[in-house]
């Protein structure tokens, strides 16, 4: 990201930023720009989610398009950019598991492709889920109605069981950051982290294959 | 500052609004006070249209050349049209290989679905111009929230067409939300249900001071009235004739119609008369019909909305409880059954204090004037319907923007070779949330042009940007060089930029049809079917004539029939009032002899 950008309008340098400091025209933001720094956020997981929503609606009000409608052709163009830019960073920034593995490649770091595999601390559950999957599949195809009642009431529970996992990792996610902001990382927290992100991005998947499932109920 | 106007485009009704300083207000009609414009455009075969409610009275002797439900085909291609609407019209169906799109055929030309919204926009598009004694150039349009790419496309082509410059499409149940949250200054979660003449949408939205934002949306761009109405008269009117009769144009019409009004009567009254005459093909058909039994036959129809709604919640985060208030949109919002199931899903009453026909309008009437730079103190933070993608390897679907995401929005993906001086790309857009290309909906090609190089090195990012109106836009950088491509994107099922200004140039034809003319066809549509009704209750219950009744009666309508070969309407009104007035003794002997009690008085033409 370039250090110092230059004002389409007056000519002025200053570092990147939505509006010119000097005159005030809406800025293009550098399409590189990291999504922190959209927010004027320091680059760390853990943030205030209500501030950050806060400054979203912020600056929607100032930068998006139906308010430059009658702007010139560059106002109506940054504008349409940099909105879209705030959308996508803030779409990837109030959620904790995106804005965990946005911060891990920001630092070079990847989830990369553990992502598939089972987390061993999940294997026991993610088998017992597949295996009431395969036994609803099993009886959509033969077409027994009353073992998929019975299966259904297993699949709500698991469902539960899901949504509970699902928490405790969010919070052992929360912990991980906030932690982390403290002591300014360690490669062993760094391990920690990337295992509990995994672990909830396995978690989501698995969530989304059991909706699909019961959605067919 | 001139002004920009809000339109309502609906499948039934459209609708043009406008705020000034007593706030927004819809337009009325100068000559006839009408507010609601009917969606119906008729073909003269003199290159002339008739728009509204004189086209309707059209459709019941030229149904091949008036089009009515035009938004139901808008971004549509061939393959898209089903075996009821080639009942109802005719098609091009050899195009040739690429061209696919839907185009009807009307006397001895061919007709896109923008060419026919273009027509009613330019008739909304004088009545404002009328009442605000200005030219109107610049306008907001609102769509189904759940229309695709295609669809908004369709519709923007349609504004270009009628002369006009589209600023923004504005999603229907935003439109609501926004003319709603207005007027109540509510905070909190609102889920808005709209379910029109056509099209059936919701959105959930959370509303706080100034911000309108949706939060997720879904629908069904063809599920509305229309549907309800197909129903009732194959239920209830059709079954009992036989194939050639079902097939008959003016039997089908006829039937749709007697199916809407009856409808509407079931919304206030327990029990109604399904009255359908055809006295060409000799039909006449009467049959009592209970809210109760009506409701049994289209409760299936009204259930098909609820998934989109529990869809939406889902998409939200959402549980029912979570949503503080239900706002009702639509004409079929009307219907007891629709409140009574709305209210159950989402278990509380749904709203119903705002007029369901006017505030899709309100709403594109303030959002005109937010664009027109004239207040600041609201934004709307809309999204898109369905997620956008690209073709893959092995006929996959590759999400690149995943729906109800916040718009604008934009991605950028990167592009390479797979073999040595390949000098393209090419790149298949879609939208949808299946997973194989197949079942999503194909929204466009383009190729990207590249320099030869040995495989793997050229690299070209392209970006996907869906804009405030929910269009995609392509954009391509090469970058090696830095410097951007052009791409030539051709839509599915869209008109080409050539083919838009071709129409353009042609639509001067499309000269409107002037009052005199207008008053002329619709005076004569009205005797035809006074005359129609007078002939076959002769011939039918001649029983009923008292003496020297036939004579009189035989009288007047030949006056009609020569008032009708003449220009004078005013003289075809007044006899054809005659005629009404000296038939109806007659009407009432008939009707109380058969069907007295469910009748009040009624004129032969009702029956
Ligand atoms: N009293 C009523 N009871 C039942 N249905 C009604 C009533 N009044 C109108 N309708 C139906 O409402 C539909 C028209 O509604 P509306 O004008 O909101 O649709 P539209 O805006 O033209 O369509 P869309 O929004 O789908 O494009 C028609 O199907 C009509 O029959
Ligand atoms: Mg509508
Ligand atoms: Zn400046």
């Amino acid at each position: 990201m370039p250090t110092v950008v230059r004002c389409w309008r007056c000519q002025d340098e200053h570092t990147p930023q939505v509006f010119c400091p000097a005159c005030e025209a809406l800025q293009l933001l550098p399409p590189d720009i990291d999504y922190f720094t959209v927010f004027g956020l320091a680059r760390a997981p853990m943030l205030d989610e209500q501030a950050l929503a806060k400054t979203y609606y912020a600056l929607s009000r100032q930068l998006h398009p139906d308010l430059h409608q009658t702007g010139t052709a560059e106002e109506q163009e940054a504008s349409l950019q940099n909105t879209a830019v705030v959308n996508r960073a803030y779409r990837t920034l109030r959620d904790p598991v995106q804005r965990g593995r946005y911060w891990l490649e920001l630092n070079g770091e990847q989830l990369g492709k553990e992502n598939n595999k089972i987390p061993p601390a999940l294997a026991l559950f993610v088998f017992e889920v597949q295996e009431k999957l395969a036994a609803v599949r099993e009886a959509q195809s033969a077409g027994t109605s009353g073992a998929l009642t019975g299966l259904k009431a297993e699949l709500d529970q698991v469902r539960d069981d899901l949504d509970n996992r699902t928490r405790g990792l969010q919070q052992k996610l929360a912990a991980n950051f906030s932690k982390w902001a403290q002591a300014n990382g360690s490669s062993e927290l760094l391990g920690e982290l990337k295992r509990v992100l995994s672990d909830m991005a396995y978690l989501r998947t698995l969530t989304r294959d059991m909706d699909k499932a019961l959605s067919t109920l | 500052m001139e002004h920009i106007v809000g339109i309502d485009l609906g499948t039934t009704n459209s609708l043009i609004a406008y705020v000034d300083e007593a706030g927004p207000q819809v337009i009325a009609d100068s000559a006839t006070g009408q507010k609601m414009l009917p969606s119906i455009v008729s073909f003269l075969p003199n290159d002339r249209v008739v728009v509204g409610r004189e086209a309707g009275e059209l459709a019941r002797t030229q149904p091949l050349s008036t089009i009515r439900s035009v938004k139901r085909f808008m971004g549509l291609g061939m393959e898209h049209v089903s075996p009821d609407d080639r009942k109802r019209y005719r098609f091009v169906d050899d195009q040739g290989d690429s061209a696919s799109l839907v185009r009807f055929a009307i006397h001895d030309r061919q007709v896109t679905p923008p060419e026919v919204s273009a027509v009613i926009l330019r008739a909304l598009r004088d009545r404002a111009a009328a009442a605000l004694q200005e030219e109107v150039g610049k306008v907001v349009i609102t769509v189904p929230a759940y229309f695709n790419d295609s669809q908004r496309q369709a519709t923007k082509d349609a504004g270009k067409l009628a002369g006009l410059e589209v600023i923004r499409l504005l999603n229907e149940p935003t439109a609501a939300a926004l003319a709603y949250g207005l007027n109540t200054k509510e905070e909190g979660l609102i889920a808005v249900y709209d379910f029109g003449g056509g099209t059936f949408d919701v959105s959930i939205l959370r509303l706080q001071t100034g911000i309108f934002e949706v939060l997720s949306t879904n629908g069904n761009t063809r599920l509305g009235g229309d549907d309800i109405d197909q129903s009732i008269a194959e239920r209830f009117l059709l079954t009992d004739l036989d194939e050639e009769l079902r097939g008959d144009l003016q039997v089908l019409n006829g039937a749709l119609r007697a199916a809407e009004k009856a409808k509407q009567v079931l919304s206030e009254q327990d029990e109604t008369i399904l009255n359908l005459a055809v006295p060409s093909s000799g039909v006449q058909i009467s049959r009592r019909l209970s809210r109760h039994e009506m409701e049994a036959a289209v409760d299936e129809i009204v259930a098909r909305t609820l998934e989109p709604c529990r869809q939406a919640l889902k998409d939200a985060g959402l549980e029912t409880q979570d949503i503080e208030e239900v706002v009702l949109v639509g004409g079929s919002t009307r219907m007891p059954l629709v409140r009574q199931r709305v209210g159950e899903f989402f278990g509380r009453t749904p709203l119903t204090d705002i007029d369901p026909d006017e505030v899709v309008a309100l709403g594109a009437g303030v959002q005109a004037d937010t664009l027109s730079g004239r207040r600041r103190d609201m934004l709307l933070l809309d999204v898109v319907p369905l997620s956008l993608g690209i073709e893959t390897m092995g006929g996959v679907m590759s999400h690149l923007i995943e729906r109800n995401t916040t718009i604008p929005a934009s991605v950028k993906e990167m592009f390479t070779t797979a073999v040595d001086d390949q000098t393209a790309v090419a790149v298949h857009v879609l939208q949808g949330e299946r997973e194989l290309v197949q079942d999503c909906r194909s929204l466009a090609r383009f190729s990207i042009p590249i320099e030869p190089k040995p495989a793997g090195v050229p690299r070209v990012e392209v970006t996907f940007m869906i804009d405030a109106n929910g269009i995609l836009n392509v954009s391509a950088t090469d970058l090696r060089t830095g410097l951007e491509r052009s791409l030539e994107v051709k839509p599915s099922y869209g008109l080409t930029d050539e083919e838009v200004e071709r129409l353009l140039e042609e639509s001067i034809d499309f000269a409107e049809e002037d009052i005199e003319q207008r008053l002329l066809i619709e005076a004569r549509t009205e005797a035809d079917t006074v005359l129609h009704a007078t002939d076959k209750a002769l011939s039918q219950n001649a029983s009923f004539l008292q003496e020297g009744e036939e004579e009189q009666i035989a009288q007047v309508v030949q006056k009609v029939r020569e008032a009708c070969a003449g220009e004078d309407y005013d003289l075809i009104r007044d006899l054809t009032e005659e005629l009404s007035q000296v038939t109806t003794p007659f009407a009432q002997r008939i009707m109380d002899s058969s069907i007295q009690e469910a009748l009040g008085e009624k004129q032969l033409s009702d029956l």
